[in-house]
């Protein structure tokens, strides 16, 4: 098996703070990370190849310092990890990510897999994963939170879906994009992660990938972010005071009215 | 734990209208248990340590403080000065009644001096708000009590709080330069200040950090500071056994010649409950014990060569495993498996003993052997982890689940009494951070000779001569 999972470097949102009059992100300060949802990805792609030998690459598209990133993947367990790095790539949307990614699929070749985060917890678009099978026009499964059976070049994979799983089978080679309840990553270990600094992470550009350069960066997106603007949330808040037996009890009634209402009970 | 006959007067009607005339009638309650009853306890699991308050007050300023101690000497009514109430001794707890007093409305941070690199706050403030504060300026508080989302930081200057970075950054004492105390009868005291040497008459400072809330209520801390370090990494290494892993802690400070901030120490019955607890899937049942190491400093460089300097050391001494934590989401994964062991063995049966035993850094080793045979000989759980870079360990005594609390009392002093003296064999004290309260008292003599413990008494006696604040603590009788 020979597996690829494309990951990104994300800003760790768990402990981040918002300006209050720009709405966006302090990223003073701010450590980077692998994508959270990446690491289910990693976990899955290890355990595969554990159960069924192989290789699995570690693949990023970002600037220098995305090889943290990498190279935290090698520590996790990852055999090699390639680095997508070019000014040429800068400002590239989904569509124009994904195009690149897949280019990079193709270079390294004979793969049989590739496993990605179900989305980025920075730009939660989900649509790298998609785009990379358009391009290579293989199959793809989406929402995987269970990997069933691997066998005679199909997946057999749990998807999760609105009101429950489906099961579907997938010719290989074919993208996957993962869920949390897939796995459980395991951390880096230190030998992991000398190893990790020992290794030597190769960097692609535009020119070492068989891709069109008018579908790169910038001017390769057809997504243009005219302005970032933050929902009102209205929140409707209703206060029943319950103090005796005879409040609580119209208080309790209230709620199962409520929530019958919305067909919840 | 035992009702003691009380030489205090009962809080009466009129009190509380004083009490009310001093505080105003909202922040006084009285003559209703509900809203009394939290008052009645505080971590210590065991519910024999409970008691009620007749009265709580919530004082806003050192000024009701004096009045209120001045008006509880003349009616000779005890009060009992209260943090968060997440204290692991009882010393919150009011065992003759009386007056809690609550210092939660006072939790104001008054000053954040950058040049001098101290803090200003006052007794109520949760201990992790002070860092949230102080961080924008560089700066950091080194105290980290494990409880330092709830306690509050009066708390912890009165246990003397340990926590798991005391191996590099030392105790709570460490970081108060002054304090604002209302004494035992009325008067205030300013000691110290933002002064890093002071050696102006006895060191009255000191004395009172510690102290348990027996010998002052403080109303005002001026805290150092330091500056943040730029970098932390945790290391979570796993041993075969508890001896290898503890083998492995002297070595890690003599051998590569760096201080950790903390090195933690988990042994399997602590492991496995608080990863079962967590649904964590470390591979914990391949270790016997693990070592929870941080090691911080001033860049990513030097953090980096730290860690693996201590990493491959540990790797030498045998570790079947170093996992490397260097943000924040991989490290917050490690600390919990630490941070919740109280918790898993809490949910395995109300019937609980913890401990806080300090050794000397080299008899760590003995004392966790001591108590792997004490545990087999009672047939009680008794995982042992804590603080183990400085000998400072905790267990969280737990029966089988088919025990009764007759079975569970019949051998707690047994085992209880074993472990004592195996601590103060090795060098060691009945206490390391958790402090006396009125839960370990009657153990003060297995570790104090009772010259040392007639010194302490005349100590109180001098502040408290009629005994009002927080009677029934440290000493027995």
């Amino acid at each position: 098996m020979r597996l690829v999972v494309p990951i990104k470097q994300v800003p760790e949102t768990d402990n981040v703070k918002m300006d209050a009059e720009t709405g966006t992100m302090v990223r003073e300060g701010v450590e980077a990370i692998i994508n959270p949802l990446d690491l289910y990805a990693i976990e899955l792609a290890l355990a595969i190849r554990e159960d069924h030998g192989g290789e699995v690459i570690a693949l990023s598209m970002g600037p220098a310092q995305a090889s943290t990133a990498l190279r935290e993947a090698v520590a996790m367990g990852c055999d090699s990890a390639v680095l997508l790095s070019d000014r040429a790539f800068a400002g590239s949307d989904t569509w124009a990510t994904g195009y690149a990614l897949q280019a990079a699929v193709r270079k390294l070749g004979d793969v049989d897999l590739v496993i990605c985060g179900e989305r980025a917890t920075d730009g939660e678009t989900g649509q790298v994963g998609p785009g990379i099978a358009a391009f290579l026009d293989w199959p793809v499964a989406t929402y995987v939170c269970r990997l069933e059976a691997l066998a005679d070049g199909r997946a057999r994979v749990r998807r999760l879906v609105e009101g429950g799983w489906q099961v579907v089978d997938v010719q290989l080679p074919a993208v996957l994009t993962v869920v949390k309840e897939v796995s459980t990553p395991r951390l880096p270990t230190l030998r992991g992660k000398l190893r990790a600094k020992a290794e030597d992470l190769p960097v692609w550009g535009a020119a070492d990938l068989d891709v069109e350069g008018d579908k790169l960066g910038l001017n390769g997106s057809p997504t243009r972010v005219v302005k970032i603007e933050r929902p009102k949330v209205a929140r409707e808040c209703r206060k029943l005071v319950a103090t005796d037996e005879s409040t609580t009890a119209a208080a309790i009634e209230a709620v199962v009215e409520f929530l019958q209402q919305r067909e919840l009970l | 734990m035992k009702a003691e006959k009380s030489p205090y007067n009962a809080v009466t009607p009129e009190i509380v209208q004083q009490l009310k005339e001093i505080l105003g009638d909202k922040h006084v309650v009285y003559d209703d248990p509900e809203a009394l009853e939290p008052y009645s306890h505080d971590e210590v699991p065991d519910l024999r340590y409970r008691h009620m308050p007749e009265a709580l007050v919530r004082p806003d300023s050192a000024e009701q403080i004096v009045a209120i101690m001045k008006l509880a000497n003349e009616v000779n009514i005890p009060v009992t000065p209260r943090g968060a109430g997440s204290g692991l001794a009882g010393g919150a707890v009011p065992v003759f009644g009386g007056i809690v007093l609550s210092l939660d409305r006072m939790n104001r941070i008054l000053e954040i001096d950058r040049d001098n690199m101290v803090v200003v706050c006052e007794p109520g403030v949760v201990t992790s708000e002070i860092n949230e504060r102080v961080a924008e300026f560089g700066l950091f508080y080194a105290g980290y009590p494990m409880s330092l989302e709830t306690c509050y930081i009066g708390g912890n200057v009165a246990t003397n709080a340990g926590g798991a970075k005391a191996v590099k950054y030392g105790v709570t004492g460490r970081y108060v330069l002054g304090l604002e105390v209302v004494t035992p009868t009325g008067d205030v005291l300013q000691l110290g200040g933002k002064l890093v040497k002071d050696v102006t008459g006895y060191d009255l400072l000191h004395l009172m950090v510690g102290s348990e809330g027996t010998l002052g209520v403080f109303t005002k801390i001026t805290l150092k500071l330091m500056p943040s370090p730029r970098k932390t990494v945790d290391l979570l290494c796993l041993f075969a056994s508890t001896p290898e892993a503890i083998a492995v802690v002297p070595r890690v400070m003599t051998e590569s010649g760096i201080i950790p901030t903390a090195i933690e120490f988990m042994d399997r019955v602590a492991v496995m409950a608080s990863c079962e607890y967590l649904n964590e899937t470390l591979p914990y049942e391949r270790a016997g014990a693990m070592l929870l190491i941080s090691v911080d400093g001033a860049s990513a460089e030097q953090v980096e060569r730290d860690y693996e300097a201590v990493g491959e050391l540990c790797l030498s001494a045998g570790a079947i495993e170093v996992y490397v934590a260097d943000n924040r989401t991989t490290s917050e994964r490690m600390w919990k498996v630490r941070r919740n062991i109280p918790e898993a063995f809490a949910v395995q049966s109300d019937l609980q003993m913890n401990e806080d035993l300090v050794v000397p850094l080299a008899a760590i080793s003995d004392l966790v052997a001591g108590m792997e045979t004490i545990s087999a000989r009672y047939g009680v759980m008794m995982p042992s982890y804590g603080h183990a870079g400085d000998g400072n360990l905790h267990t969280r005594i737990t029966p089988p689940s088919d025990w009764d609390e007759q079975q569970w009392l019949a051998v707690m002093p047994k085992f209880q009494h074993d472990l004592y003296v195996l601590t103060a064999e090795l060098g060691g004290r009945l206490s390391g951070e958790h402090g006396i309260g009125h839960k370990r008292k009657e153990h003060m003599k297995t570790f104090l000779s009772p010259e040392t413990i007639a010194a302490m008494r005349s100590i109180k006696k001098a502040f408290d001569p009629n005994n009002i604040l927080n009677p029934g603590k440290i000493f027995e009788g």
